[in-house]
């Protein structure tokens, strides 16, 4: 850093006036006037006050609720989301580009929908529901529930992060594993696996960051039953309801710090892997 | 040479089981992750998917659609194709110039830049409907000028289309930064000398080359918009007739108990979002020389 | 090890890659395949290797049929033309993969594996990279790694495909040296690759030139340099 670059580097291309403009004027009306809201909202109320809306039993346990499940359905999804991409990648059987589809359906499908079509999957007289129900394992209005609908909203982060790195192992790799005496397990497990960790981890992270933050696919099939099944977004809400602003902000500014956090946590994964593994 | 002499050159030395590569596994583990995959896809995403269509004609098919002519589903539908009409343009045109502005010029803090664009991804729509009502709500100073001039956010279309906009905000961008990167400046200034104006580059040369992807963020972008629930539940205070989207009067529905009536508008939600599915399966298949610096990603 | 090549061919799909060839290779020689692209001199090697599978035709280890032997049985130590070194592991972790891979009963001890790559790493002359990663390396000591790698598992032939090709000239004369010494130290029958008629001349003791799936002829190279057996021959090594 011998001299500084100047704020903007002239060039010949038009439009720098307009595109910075409408840029700069959309992300500060979109973002960043309302996350600043509702920071300010938080540092009006200060920060005891936010702290001891935090401290409450109900919500520390709908925030813990929320995280840990989030994790739980993340992993299941990290574990699944690899084996899902690595049979759309190297294997060929009938279906296969309508399953490569269909991965994308959770992006793609309103939340809402979402929420009330997995009730009516596992809710006790569903189709699914009535069998599980059968064996004594209620999941929907239970924790299972909830898990489920975030399994459900996380699924496609794993696969589409792995995929694009499995497409691009040279046969060389495995190869020489295989000409060096190793099974092909020990290939999987040792030299394919720890290739494949660093976008897992990724898609993992998304995933996370993605169901702490879920609403609409859980409400409806969670039960929301305080200390219980109650997650961390609908106490915001009930907040709101009940024109209680500053704790709505007060949990909305714990639930951000939690993203914050998780955003960090993607990009030391990144830069982490990057500096491990490199470019040969 | 005998045939016993050649029978016993062609057993020799060949494998009891038959040759495997080196980059395969046994058949036998193929089988079985095949099986999990598809089974677990069937039964994770396959399942809800279908029990949309079987419940939304449990009654018959005269009883689904009967459902969505009700003045509250037929409010709705509309409201939320203004919304979508609204707040998907702004988005595109929002992507546009964020993506002219971060590939064609060079300034100090393009990455923070980039990171406040991503930053809606990351926050939890129920957040967002919320930082909406306390910068806009009639609690605040703001919210309470612009109610008291007859101009409501908060409760009414502007705040809904504000807290769509919020969720979609990066997808268009997105797509657009890495195809835009990948090709670089030279073709925009070779068309500069030749004389043409700085509209006209566009038009003629940035836009052609972008299109696809444009396409792409834009499908991805609308979807979302039309499906958003949580953010919309927040800002939106759910008056029926007026700033119930689809998936609030979803929502509004199944409480109520009115299960064909809920299952039709979203068997609606979901055909919308196959037919996404299927346009950007085609948009890969097509055009994936233009999509590949995004599928990279 | 002797290896004997007995009427090998290889189709893939509708392509003949590989008409039926023999070869006998000598016990402890240094041979190369040498040809243009397509010549099938890869394919030669990776059938050797176990990689491929031949379509017909045996191939026998000191008098014994191998043709169904898996790559994993067949101890080929193997340099791929990328070196194909693991990303993710030190050059020591790279070196010592092989061993470690072993079943429990036939692995050695922690001791005995850090004894034998410590060893490869000088026979590389290369003592001090262990910890490093190969992106910390440079191309030619890359391709010695690779070479240590197949040599820890105590290989019982050595097949080398192309492995000078990503080099610079320079390196590349270093490192020719460098594989005729380790290749007479270790005394092991060694087959490598190439499309370069000066290193196949100058390093090998039989030169086999291939083209077009077949072989055209086999010799020492003065031989060849004297009398090339085909017209093809004649303008491949002259130009």
């Amino acid at each position: 850093m011998a001299t500084r670059a100047p704020l903007i580097q002239r060039t010949a291309i038009p439009g720098l006036g307009l595109s910075a403009g409408i840029t700069l004027f959309m992300l500060s009306l979109v973002v960043i006037l309302p996350l600043g809201a509702l920071l300010a909202k938080g540092a009006s109320f200060g920060a005891a006050n936010v702290w001891e809306v935090v401290n409450r039993p109900r919500v520390w346990a709908a925030l813990w609720l929320s995280f840990r499940l989030s994790f739980l359905a993340a992993a299941f999804n990290l574990v699944f989301g690899v084996i899902l991409a690595w049979v759309l990648v190297r294997y060929r059987f009938p279906g296969k580009r309508i399953i490569d589809a269909a991965v994308d359906l959770p992006f793609a499908l309103p939340t809402a929908v979402a929420g009330i079509a997995l009730t009516a999957l596992y809710a006790p007289n569903g189709v699914l529901g009535s069998l599980t129900n059968q064996i004594g394992w209620q999941i929907a209005y239970t924790q299972w529930g909830i898990w489920m609908a975030l399994v459900f909203v996380g699924l496609p982060f794993v696969t589409r992060t792995v995929q694009p790195v499995i497409e691009e192992i040279e046969a060389e790799i495995e190869e020489a594993s295989a000409t060096l005496g190793a099974s092909r397990l020990h290939t999987m497990r040792h030299v394919i696996l720890p290739m494949l960790m660093p976008a897992a981890l990724t898609g993992f992270a998304l995933a996370l960051a993605r169901a702490v933050g879920e609403y609409g696919s859980v409400i409806f099939i969670a039960g929301n039953i305080p200390l219980r099944t109650e997650i961390a977004p609908l106490l915001i809400v009930i907040q709101l309801e009940e024109y209680n602003y500053d704790a709505a902000a007060a949990i909305g500014i714990a639930m951000l710090v939690i993203s914050f956090a998780m955003l960090l946590a993607i990009n030391l994964i990144q830069i982490w892997s990057r500096r491990r593994i490199g470019h040969v | 040479m005998s045939d016993a002499a050649l029978n016993l050159h062609r057993s020799a030395g060949r494998p009891a089981r038959p040759f495997r590569r080196p980059t395969e596994e046994a058949a036998p583990a193929r089988i079985v992750l095949i099986a999990v995959a598809v089974g677990g896809l069937m039964l994770l995403v396959g399942a809800p998917l279908v029990i949309v269509f079987v419940e939304a004609l449990a009654r018959g098919w005269a009883a689904a659609v009967a459902s969505l002519q009700s003045r509250d589903a037929m409010a709705a539908i509309r409201l939320t194709l203004l919304i979508t009409a609204i707040a998907v343009p702004m988005n595109a045109v929002f992507g546009i110039a964020a993506a002219w502005f971060i590939t064609k010029f060079d300034f100090r803090g393009k990455a923070f830049l980039i990171t406040l664009i991503d930053l809606p991804f990351s926050v939890s729509p129920v957040v967002a409907g919320l930082c909406i009502v306390l910068l806009f709500g009639a609690n605040s100073a703001m919210g309470a000028w612009l109610v008291a001039n007859g101009f409501p956010i908060v409760f009414a279309v502007p705040g809904i289309v504000l807290a769509t906009v919020f969720v979609t905000f990066p997808f268009v961008a997105r797509e657009l930064i890495p195809v835009m990167i990948e090709q670089g400046r030279s073709e925009e200034e070779a068309a500069l000398t030749l004389g043409a104006s700085g509209w006209r580059v566009f038009l003629t040369v940035t836009l052609p080359n972008i299109r696809w992807a444009l396409l792409y963020g834009t499908l991805l972008c609308t979807a979302r918009a039309m499906g958003e629930f949580g953010a919309v539940a927040v800002v939106s205070g759910k008056i029926r007739g007026q700033t119930a989207t689809m998936p609030i009067t979803i929502e509004m529905f199944y409480n109520e108990y009115l299960s064909v009536a809920a299952f039709s508008m979203a068997a609606l939600l979901t055909g919308f979002a196959l037919f996404t599915l299927m346009l950007k399966t085609v948009l890969e298949l097509r055009h994936a020389d233009q999509l590949a610096a995004t599928r990279r990603h | 090890m002797h290896i004997q090549i007995d009427e090998i061919a290889k189709e893939f799909g509708a392509t003949t890659a590989l008409h039926p060839v023999s070869l006998s290779i000598p016990s402890g020689a240094l041979v190369a395949l040498l040809g243009p692209s397509g010549s099938g001199k890869t394919t030669l090697l990776r059938l050797l290797g176990g990689l491929e599978f031949p379509s017909s035709g045996r191939v026998l280890f000191n008098g014994q049929d191998a043709t169904g032997l898996t790559v994993q049985d067949r101890r080929a130590g193997f340099v791929f033309q990328s070196y194909a070194l693991f990303r993710h592991m030190t050059v020591f972790e790279n070196i010592a993969y092989g061993l470690r891979a072993r079943p429990r009963a036939t692995r050695p001890t922690k001791a005995e594996i850090e004894r034998r790559v410590l060893k490869l790493l000088d026979l590389i002359q290369l003592p001090h990279i262990g910890a490093r990663y190969p992106s910390q390396l440079s191309g030619g000591q890359r391709q010695r790694v690779a070479l240590a790698r197949a040599l820890a598992i105590e290989p019982r032939m050595l097949l080398l495909d192309e492995p000078f090709g990503a080099l610079d000239a320079k390196v590349r004369k270093e490192l020719r040296q460098g594989l005729r010494d380790i290749h007479d130290e270790t005394g092991l029958t060694t087959v490598f690759v190439t499309h370069d008629q000066d290193e196949a001349m100058e390093l090998a003791d039989l030169v086999v030139v291939m083209s077009m799936g077949r072989i055209e002829q086999i010799g020492k190279p003065a031989d060849i340099r004297a009398k090339p057996a085909t017209e093809f021959v004649r303008t491949f090594i002259t130009a």
